[in-house]
């Protein structure tokens, strides 16, 4: 109850006439009552209920939380945490080296950030995740759903096909092998046609459509909720030409990447987004670093970054080394 | 500033409140810096019975003058130095957290903030017995890599109850984490005795996260949301005897010019100390836990001393907790 004015969610403007008036506390505020606040303050008896309104709430949800009910809030002890990252699952990506330097595969409840030059396979790799979110779970998979949202373009879905029919290809070979009864099973819900019609595909074109996108995704995954996987492919492009304040560009970018914790946490879906390279000039040589800047740098809790090695060709090999791992960090030659 | 309510003293009356109303003195502080005399004649009421009040008034809501001597007694007897688990940091630390402050951990992405927390909430409750509140707001708290960090050191039971004295709350938003911060004066002001453990540190990581969304652009609240988070942090550390750790991120001001700590000149007053972590190598190429820490910012000890780190294993040690002399 003793909660301060300015720590309360209301509008600047609301406010700065609540502390130009003196009050302090929530106390204060709900005693004085919506006819005296809206007088003190020169506001309507609407708007003055209204904030109360919000107070009480507020002050209620503090109430219940220290009293030890849970409510609506994330709290719980590292070994509740524990054993709910042992129990989930990871999102394979069907190359080992990958999954081994991952731990496992994409974890689920977190952002993965996959950086890299054009044409190094980002969107392919996104791609190949979306159809995996979808392996069942007596092959090892997580039976998820995606989201693909597309900024650029590079989505091909005969491609996608490509994946889908070596994926259930696969899954096949390994029930063949092991003959096991509920293998079979999930075997005749994991076709070519139920793939497709799981990925959920959104087309932005700028970043006033990505952001809407972003901002309306929890209510969606609130209708799919056996959605696992919400891609980003080039998060990057939007946000790269056409902006003078990069203030602005800064604090879009932060709110976004909160959203999208957010949305991973709550849905315990995995966030996979894609970044472009750009060129950091020093002072005798020049490197490529991911776009963005430094503050972007921050969103991800896995970053993978890929590039060509020089002596092997262009298809043949891909050298990643992870940036940012909360486990482990390690080159993988 | 306090509103002039009825009842606030004795003597102050529904009457002379209004009639003080009315002549535009609302708050405490316009009444005890108004000239009583005036006072009294404009609004007709008695001189001695203003100056009562004014004495209550003062004596209720001045902040009371302690001395020197006083204050480095109390001191003495509240604060405590708590080890960081890493013997380089403490170093650097001059021998650790002290409590009553803030510190700020402050690197560029990958450079360890958060597997140096980890450690530190590690070893706060491995070592020390200590309750500890973790503040998450990137989503970047893994519990596998703690129970990695304790299961170098100590058998499974005592993990269990090691991992459970850690108490992680996950706040994406800059309200969110304020009513954390309530929820915790709340909790800690009724004195709830656990039967786990005193909490003496809160880990926060990152509080640049929350803040950044809501400065830059033309608003200028996002400074009024971030100075509140700054003295809620500061009071709780003062008045609950504990250490408040908390991550920052850096910035560049152009895309070639040096790392700055971020939010700003007005965040630089918040922590009293600031540690910075980088790599040692330059490039992310090679992969490598060492990493370099270097006092940016501390009252005890002359910046710019460096000292190096292995995040990948932190030493989660058995140190005893230094009290000062």
């Amino acid at each position: 109850m003793q909660r301060e004015v300015g720590t309360l969610p209301l509008a600047p403007a609301l406010r700065a006439r609540l502390v130009a008036a003196g009050f302090q506390t929530a106390q204060e505020l709900l005693e004085t009552g919506p006819c005296g606040l809206s007088k003190e303050i020169g506001i309507s008896k609407e708007e003055a209920l209204e904030v109360l309104q919000l107070v009480r709430q507020e002050c209620q949800g503090d109430a219940t939380r220290s009293a030890g009910g849970s409510g609506a809030t994330r709290k719980c002890t590292a070994l509740e945490l524990l054993e709910e990252e042992q129990t989930q699952g990871f999102i394979i990506t069907f190359c080992s080296a990958l999954d081994n330097i991952l731990g496992g595969g994409v974890q689920l409840t977190k952002i993965t950030e996959i950086c890299g030059a054009p044409g190094v396979g980002k969107t392919q790799l996104c791609m190949q995740l979306a159809v995996d979110v979808q392996i069942p779970e007596c092959f090892g998979g997580v039976a998820g759903e995606a989201v693909f949202i597309d900024t650029e373009g590079s989505f091909m879905v005969d491609r996608v096909v490509d994946i889908a029919t070596a994926c259930v290809q696969h899954c096949q070979l390994i029930a063949e092998a092991h003959q096991e009864a509920d293998h079979l099973k999930a075997l005749e819900s994991f076709s070519l046609e139920s793939i497709l019609s799981h990925i959920y595909y959104f087309r932005c074109r700028d970043y006033t459509e990505l952001l809407a996108q972003v901002y309306l995704l929890p209510d969606f995954l609130a209708e799919h909720s056996k959605v696992r996987l919400v891609v980003i492919d080039g998060i990057a492009f939007p946000f790269r030409h056409d902006f003078e304040d990069l203030s602005l560009r800064t604090r879009l970018l932060n709110g976004l990447a909160q959203q999208l914790i957010i949305t991973a946490n709550d849905h315990r879906a995995a966030v996979v987004l894609t970044n472009q390279m750009t060129t950091r000039i020093g002072q005798n040589q020049s490197t490529l670093v991911p776009a963005l800047g430094e503050s972007w740098g921050h969103a991800a809790t896995v970053r993978l970054i890929f590039h060509w090695d020089e002596s092997q060709s262009l298809m043949a090999s891909e050298m990643c080394s992870l940036q940012l791992s909360l486990r482990r960090q390690k080159g993988l030659k | 500033m306090v509103v002039l309510r009825a009842g606030l003293c004795p003597g102050l009356g529904e009457e002379m409140l209004h009639l003080l109303r009315a002549n535009g003195i609302r708050t405490v502080v316009d009444f005890v810096s108004s000239d009583l005399e005036d006072v009294a004649q404009k609004c007709s009421l008695s001189y001695k019975a203003l100056v009562a009040v004014r004495r209550v008034l003062l004596a209720q809501f001045s902040a009371f003058p302690a001395n020197g001597a006083d204050l480095y007694e109390e001191l003495k007897s509240t604060t405590a130095i708590l080890p960081t688990g890493i013997p380089s940091l403490d170093q650097l630390l001059d021998s650790g957290l002290y409590t009553g402050e803030v510190t700020e951990l402050m690197g560029a992405p990958g450079s360890g903030k958060t597997q140096v927390c980890l450690g530190i909430a590690a070893t706060m409750s491995l070592s020390l017995k200590h309750r500890v509140l973790f503040l998450d707001s990137t989503g970047g708290l893994t519990a596998s890599r703690l129970y990695q960090m304790l299961q170098a050191r100590v058998e499974d039971e005592e993990e269990q109850a090691t991992l459970q004295r850690i108490q992680v709350v996950r706040v994406f938003d800059i309200y969110e984490m304020l009513s954390a911060l309530q929820e915790l004066r709340d909790c800690l002001s009724q004195q709830v005795l656990s039967s786990v453990g005193p909490l003496k540190i809160v880990i926060i990581d990152s509080v640049s996260a929350v803040i950044y969304p809501l400065l830059g652009g033309k608003q200028s609240e996002g400074l009024a949301i971030m100075m509140q988070l700054a003295r809620e942090l500061k009071s709780l550390a003062r008045e609950f005897s504990l250490t408040v750790v908390v991550t920052n991120q850096v910035t560049r001001d152009s895309s070639t010019g040096p790392l700055k700590p971020a939010l700003g000149r007005s965040w630089s007053f918040v922590p009293s100390t600031r540690v910075l972590l980088e790599s040692k190598e330059a490039t992310w190429e090679k992969a490598s836990t060492q990493r370099v820490a270097s006092l940016a910012k501390s009252p005890r000890q002359p910046t710019g001393i460096q000292v190096e780190l292995n995040i990948g294993d932190v030493d989660v040690q058995e140190p005893s907790p230094v009290t000062p002399t």
